[in-house]
């Protein structure tokens, strides 16, 4: 230990004979100042050991907030980058490793992680729907499930009510002409001759209209049925 | 097939009349058509004054066999028998299916005023006024509506119908213009 003041004194002009003088009081002071120095180096050590000792850590932290300290008095940025300037893959690799990652899925809300999703319009925007559609009904026998699952009693009966059919009946029945078809089949040779007569006699008809509206200088008559 | 009219028609119901005739259904006929269905009329009340004089005939012979001679009945009676005959052929027919026999073949129909069937009042005058004046069919092809003189002073008229029956809706009420 040394002794404050004592170079000092040593550079200090002192006649020798002076020296000679206080020789053995200064040697024997020195002596005790390092003696007393090594005391009180012993006594401070001993004081702090007491009161670290004494200092209960946990109620001390539990009158800080840590976390607060840590947040406005640490460059978080700064830290965290060279903590990971610091890594090698390698390392995070082994880390990764060490990672329970089933055991975080399973404590992950995933509700809560849903409700923050809009799965719609990922589904919509991330999935090809035409394939996936193709894939599920290439895997199915909609005509079982359909046979199985349908009440087609109900089915056709909802599509009947719906339908007219007596009307469509009769638009079949116009298409074909059924009533030419039976005309034909069961027509005599007396209804067909008759028929030619009516039709040449509405045509006779109709000449000797013609022929007395030239006579008469008069406008056509106009074709179509009565009234127009 | 040609036929606008007729598919409207066959629309609401199936229409057993032949497409091609079915855009004339309801039009007024023209004198051809009506004369051949007269003249055929003409056959029928021969046919009837005839059958009527062979049953007399027959019972006069059955009456007396030996003395049997063929009756004369004079033209006056002939002329009134065969007004009478005719008059109650067209008015009988005329009031029940609108037709007479010659009208059926040819497919016509008398219609009086809204197109309804004749009321028996009508049809008596209309077959008293054709017995007696048959010539008044020359009118219909100078008239615009193929009207006949009865026609005109009756107000009514003669329409192409091939239907067998009655059709369910009255036809439209037409103008009753002259010509």
């Amino acid at each position: 230990m040394r002794i404050p003041g004592v170079d000092t004194l040593s550079r200090v002009p002192v006649p020798p004979i002076v020296q000679a003088a206080f020789a053995p009081v200064v040697r024997r002071s020195t002596t005790y100042a390092v003696a007393v120095g090594g005391m009180l180096d012993q006594l401070f050590d001993q004081a702090i050991a007491e009161v670290v000792g004494r200092v209960d850590i946990d109620a001390l932290l539990d009158r800080i907030d840590l976390t607060e300290i840590v947040l406005t008095r640490v460059d978080l940025d700064v830290v965290v980058h060279q903590v990971l300037g610091g890594l090698d893959e390698a390392e995070i690799a082994s880390l990764v490793a060490k990672v329970d990652v089933n055991a975080i899925a399973g404590s992950l809300d995933v509700d809560v992680v849903l409700d923050q999703m809009d799965l719609t319009s990922v589904v919509l925007t991330r999935v090809d729907l035409v394939k996936v559609v193709d894939a599920v009904l290439e895997q199915m026998d909609l005509t079982t499930i359909v046979l199985n699952r349908v009440d087609l009693v109900r089915v056709v009966d909802a599509v009947l009510d719906q339908m007219d059919l007596i009307a469509l009946a009769n638009e079949i029945i116009e298409g074909v002409d059924l009533p030419e078809i039976i005309r034909d089949s069961t027509g005599s040779m007396a209804s067909e001759t008759v028929k030619g007569v009516r039709m040449q006699g509405i045509g006779a008809d109709q000449a000797v209209d013609r022929a007395v509206g030239r006579l008469l200088l008069r406008r056509a008559r106009t074709q179509g049925p009565a009234g127009s | 097939m040609d036929d606008e009219a007729g598919t409207d028609e066959a629309h609401a119901r199936i229409s057993p009349v032949p497409r091609e005739a079915r855009p004339f259904q309801g039009q007024r006929a023209g004198i051809v058509t009506r004369l051949i269905a007269a003249v055929l009329d003409s056959f029928v009340i021969g046919a009837v004054l005839l059958g009527g004089y062979l049953g007399l005939v027959g019972l006069v012979f059955l009456v007396d066999p030996r003395s049997f001679q063929f009756p004369d009945l004079g033209l006056v009676f002939s002329l009134a028998a065969a007004f009478g005959v005719a008059v109650v052929y067209l008015t009988v027919f005329w009031t029940l299916s609108g037709r007479t026999y010659g009208q059926l073949v040819m497919g016509l129909r008398v219609l009086g005023y809204g197109g309804r069937r004749l009321r028996f009042v009508k049809a008596l005058l209309r077959a008293v006024f054709v017995v007696v004046l048959p010539i008044g069919i020359v009118w219909i092809p100078f008239s615009r509506n193929n009207k006949s003189l009865q026609d005109l002073f009756l107000a009514t008229r003669v329409v192409y119908d091939w239907e067998p029956r009655t059709a369910h809706k009255d036809p439209p009420v037409e103008d009753e213009d002259v010509s």
